[in-house]
């Protein structure tokens, strides 16, 4: 099975539809056949990791792209294991170590001293990559000169500070051997001696027209011709976020097939729940609505939907409904509680600390606003 | 009460004469046969390895028989031997119970264990659950009367209870013990014994006790299901029937021995027996303390090991508890009006006998007693002895007027380490009470007396300049040091109970600002990482409650819940399997195909929860192949209930403990060292074992 984002996603450094002045610092990266660690950034759906997917193809040819997961097994201090997914090729390896939890700095150790200290040499690779056709001049370059391994760390701003610590290290240490791909949404929660070391690579969110470009292309691809109309309608709801455009795009052609008339862009459940919680907070501020609105974020919890992204978008539905006043303060405090949520352990107290503190705001608010209509 | 020098040591009170009983083990091999009562306890380990002598009673030294008879809990024996003597016993062993009219406890409990054990014995009016019948597990705070019951019970169903004794002075260090065996041979016997360590002892036990009962009762239920139904009736077994007794377990702390007795019990149920033993498993619960956690936490010792405390699921494994076989019958700490009748009944019949010195108690004597015992009989037997043996400061001279000293005394003497209750602690923080609340209407004279006895003894703060003046509040009733020091649960779950409950007791949504920016501080103050968490927690917690909460606090008949938490954290987890399903579902294929994109990293978790809902539900609606796991709809459909109904709130009572319904799946010990985007502590990455998050 195939998604759509996943199945028209450009392959090459070419085929890229925005961003050209980056395609073409990585071009000419990959081209010199040698690049330094290098750091990802921007936000979701910018296109982070098909530039990544892009930049590796361009360097080590098709290869890249001949997979295998491994599961490997980590033991924490504790002698708990922990079981991480690497998706590898001959070439480079990739982690999440977010998946990892708390564990992640066993983990980046373990797998990355191991790498590092294992160089290439594995022939039976190299003379596979001989045996296949070998188009472009630049790919047997290549085969001659690497003796590196690319390692990708996925949801680099999720490394706890002691992996982050773990990595820093090692990146000065085995860079003869190794090189390393960090892929993050902010570079704020990296450390500097990270960001330091590594090449930062921005990838912006793609403009409103860059997005109509590529949601025409891929409604070519899939053999339909896509309403301009349409297409503004989806881009507007993305907010940037291309992946999430095509998604939307995927499953309002599933559900209306000639994509013509007033569309109903279908949000995802949570979205809609949010925006509920949102309305509830505003039209009452009693301890009894707070119960009801806890029972509401549990719920919302209990779909995994990540307290942040539950925080942010209930923070944005009140805003857009209260007083202009008013703004500047709840976003502050969802800001003030949303670093505390990430300390703390307990999601739940944080996102109902919140909500209280806005419901009274608005009360106390509302109500001064009753007494000077009333004098 | 020192024992005097003449006494036999064996009747200086009941635990220096197990010890005595075990040491002395291998002088008295007979006891099967001398003993005068069925309760007794044997050493199995000597009584069954060693034949008895065919001298019989004979055989066995004075000294050892009058220890023997001093042993046995009938008090009719018992009281024509010592009458003469002065009895320095302890009254808890004197007067132990020896009929169910004469325990105190509940009559539906007696009931209880009476069915369970009629049914493991004979097998209930059906006769088939005896199969099931194999493990009773006896939980209770101490002194509720589990093993007494127990006792009364086997005596009254006629059944002799095996007991197993942790023997640790039994050792082959002692030469004169050898020196007055009977027989050489048997001496190398024992020798061989000691030196298997103490558990192949308990194992050797066990199937002894199991195994040599069974090859008698087969044999005669044999002989009397051949000869004739009807003779089963006429000809009841003459052989006694026998019960397992396990209180003085192992030492289930070690990891080892914990598995090797998880393994024991385990085999001992499985094994088809025709026959079996019932075995009696009691467990007195001992709580966890406020800090228990905290201080772990500060020692930076790993994780959550539970395992330091010794409650029934550490002495039954998992899988047993669950199982068919093993009934539970948890004690209630012993009413005030059925122990108050027990140690009236005690105190008539011992100022009758003769033996009585002294005048009895006063009745404030006794009702403080029970007072000050919190449902403990153990304790408050010893306190009434106590309390006729020394002179009460005010039992004669000042007849009235010295209830608070007497009390003092009594408690200085009774009071032992108790766990407030769970339901009382949250209720006590909760209700916010402060000096000069005008009672509650339901309140008794005690109460209003016992609450003006406290206000007179709480001094008012000074007061606050008028820019603090909000923060002004009258003195706390509620003394949080004593709460921490008496909580029977870690500051963590503590916070759970107050965040599921406050709201109900706010009048306005600024009191529960309070509360939750206390919960949110609370939680997230120390460092980043676990092991930096505030030790304070607890006190924090609680004063900053009592100071946001509203005062008085409104009775509109609260209840309490427990904390939906646990619910959404088996919740969530379930959400996080159907998360990876419908991940492996979306990549299964697109490694392995070269023309399909491959997606570096896959999807990651958050894009698939957050991302793929419309697809998914767009898919589902026109019954796309290939179908997505139906599970995805675990976490990308939610439907909007308005309302705050939440479906299985469960009302926290009074009788609860915080083991029965929640463990903490160890969110103290891993909250996150950096920055996620996942709350992936609890699940999820497959570095949680599934027993981590135990039955909640």
């Amino acid at each position: 099975m195939s998604l759509w984002v996943d199945k028209f996603r450009p392959r090459a450094l070419d085929d890229l539809h925005y961003h050209e002045g980056l395609s073409a610092r990585l071009k000419s990266l990959a081209a010199s056949g040698d690049f330094p660690h290098m750091l990802f950034y921007g936000p979701s759906g910018a296109g982070k990791k098909t530039r990544i997917t892009c930049t590796l193809r361009q360097l080590f040819g098709p290869g890249v792209e001949k997979l295998k997961i491994d599961q490997r097994v980590f033991l924490s201090p504790s002698k708990r294991k922990i079981e991480v997914n690497i998706v590898q090729s001959n070439f480079h390896l990739e982690i999440t170590p977010s998946e990892a939890g708390n564990y992640d700095r066993v983990v980046i150790q373990e797998l990355l001293k191991e790498i590092a200290q294992t160089q290439q040499v594995d022939l039976n690779a190299k003379q596979r990559f001989k045996g296949a056709a070998i188009h472009s001049p630049l790919e047997r370059f290549c085969e001659c000169i690497v003796d590196w391994t690319v390692v990708i760390i996925n949801e680099a701003d999720s490394l706890s500070r002691d992996a982050q610590a773990a990595l820093r290290r090692t990146m000065e240490k085995y860079m003869s051997n190794m090189r390393i791909i960090l892929c993050a949404n902010s570079t704020s929660r990296l450390i500097a001696p990270i960001k330091s070391r590594c090449l930062l690579m921005r990838v912006a969110a793609p403009s409103d027209d860059e997005m109509q470009t590529v949601l025409t292309y891929v409604a070519r691809r899939a053999y339909f011709d896509l309403p301009p109309e349409a297409a503004q309608e989806i881009i507007k709801d993305s907010g940037g976020n291309l992946r999430k455009a095509i998604l939307v795009l995927e499953a309002l052609k599933m559900q209306s097939p000639d994509l013509s008339g007033p569309l109903t862009i279908a949000k995802p459940d949570w979205e809609t729940y949010c925006q509920k919680v949102a309305v509830l907070i505003v039209t009452e501020q009693t301890p009894a609505r707070v119960m009801e609105i806890r029972t509401k974020f549990y719920e919302l919890l209990s779909h995994c939907i990540p307290p942040t992204v539950i925080l942010k978008t209930i923070a944005e539905a009140v805003v857009s409904q209260v007083d202009e006043t008013l703004k500047a303060e709840i976003m502050h405090w969802a800001a003030f509680y949303e670093v505390r949520m990430r300390i703390g352990s307990k999601k739940i107290y944080h996102l109902e600390a919140w909500v209280v503190k806005v419901m009274s705001l608005y009360k106390q608010s509302f109500y001064q606003f009753d007494i000077s209509e009333f004098s | 009460m020192p024992p005097r020098a003449s006494q036999p040591a064996g009747s200086n009170g009941k635990p220096v004469k197990k010890a005595k009983a075990s040491t002395k083990s291998k002088a008295t091999t007979v006891k099967l046969d001398a003993a005068p009562s069925n309760s007794q306890r044997i050493n199995p380990l000597t009584a069954f390895a060693n034949t008895p002598p065919s001298s019989g009673k004979n055989g066995i030294p004075k000294a050892s028989q009058q220890s023997q008879k001093s042993k046995g809990k009938e008090k009719e024996i018992f009281k024509s031997l010592v009458t003469d003597a002065e009895d320095d016993r302890l009254w808890v062993d004197i007067y132990e119970p020896t009929t169910e009219a004469e325990l105190a406890v509940h009559v539906k409990k007696v009931q209880d264990v009476r069915r369970w054990l009629d049914e493991a014995l004979v097998g209930g009016p059906s006769g088939k659950l005896r199969k099931y019948r194999r493990i009773l597990a006896l939980t209770g705070p101490a002194g509720t009367a589990k093993t007494a019951t127990m006792r009364v019970l086997a005596r009254e169903l006629d059944c002799e209870i095996l007991e197993w004794r942790n023997a640790m002075g039994e050792s082959s260090s002692n030469p004169f013990e050898d020196d007055c065996r009977p027989d050489g041979s048997s001496y190398h016997q024992s020798y061989d014994s000691d030196q298997e360590s103490l558990f192949s002892k308990f194992e050797a036990f066990l199937t002894r006790a199991s195994t040599c009962q069974t090859i008698f009762a087969d044999t005669e239920r044999d002989t009397r299901l051949s000869s004739s139904q009807s003779s089963s009736s006429t000809h009841p077994t003459t052989r006694k029937q026998q019960i397992i007794l396990l209180e003085d377990l192992p030492n289930i702390l070690h990891a080892n021995t914990q598995s090797r007795f998880h393994a024991a019990l385990q085999g001992l149920v499985t094994s088809p027996s025709l026959n079996p033993v019932p075995i009696v498993v009691i467990v007195s619960d001992a709580g966890v303390r406020g800090e228990a956690s905290d201080e772990r936490l500060a020692s930076g010792s790993w994780g959550k090991d539970r395992d330091g405390v010794l409650d029934i699921r550490t002495v039954l494994s998992k899988d047993l508890l669950h199982g068919p076989y093993v009934t539970q019958i948890g004690f209630n700490p012993i009413a005030p009006t059925l122990m108050k009748k027990a140690l009236q009944a005690l105190v008539s019949t011992h100022f009758s006998s003769s033996r009585a010195k002294g005048s009895a108690p006063s009745k404030e004597i006794l009702d403080i007693i029970i007072e000050t015992s919190n449902g403990d009989i153990r304790s408050a037997i010893m306190a009434l002895q106590f309390s006729c043996v020394v002179e009460m400061p005010g039992s004669k001279a000042r007849k009235m007027s010295s209830g608070s000293s007497t009390k003092q005394v009594l408690e200085a003497v009774t009071r032992r380490e108790q766990s407030l209750h769970l339901f009382h602690l949250i209720g006590r923080v909760l209700y916010n009470k402060r000096k000069g609340d005008p009672p509650n209407p339901s309140a008794t004279a005690k109460d209003i007396q016992r609450d003006k006895d406290l206000d007179a003894t709480l001094k008012d703060p000074p007061k606050l300049p008028s820019y603090l003046s909000s923060h002004a509040r009258r003195r706390s009733r509620v003394n949080v040091d004593l709460l921490y020091a008496d909580s029977p649960i870690d500051s963590s779950l503590f916070s759970l109970y107050i965040h599921q409950n406050y709201s109900q007791f706010c009048n306005e949504v600024e009191e529960c600002e309070g509360v939750a920016d206390w919960l949110s501080w609370v939680d997230s103050s120390g460092g980043e990482s676990w092991y930096q968490a505030n030790p304070h927690r607890f006190h924090l917690l609680t004063m900053g409650t009592l100071h946001s909460l509203p005062t008085p606090v409104p009775r509109r008949s609260q209840k309490l819940f427990k904390p939906e938490f646990f619910d959404y954290l088996t919740k969530e987890k379930d959400a996080w399997d159907a998360v990876r399903d419908v991940r492996g579902w979306i990549i299964e294929d697109a490694t392995s195909k070269e023309k399909e994109g491959w997606r570096l990293g896959g999807w990651s978790r958050a894009e698939v929860v957050t991302g793929l809902g419309g697809v998914l539900k767009a898919r589902d609606v026109k019954q796309m192949q290939p179908q997505a796991p139906m599970s995805h709809r675990l976490f990308s459909s939610l439907t909007f209930v308005s309302g705050g109904e939440s479906r299985g709130l469960r009302q926290l009572s009074e009788g609860d403990l915080p083991s029965d319904n929640v463990d903490l799946p160890g969110d103290d010990g891993c909250p996150r060292g950096g920055w996620s985007d996942i709350p992936d502590e609890q699940e999820g990455g497959g570095w949680l074992e599934s027993d981590d998050i135990e039955d909640f």
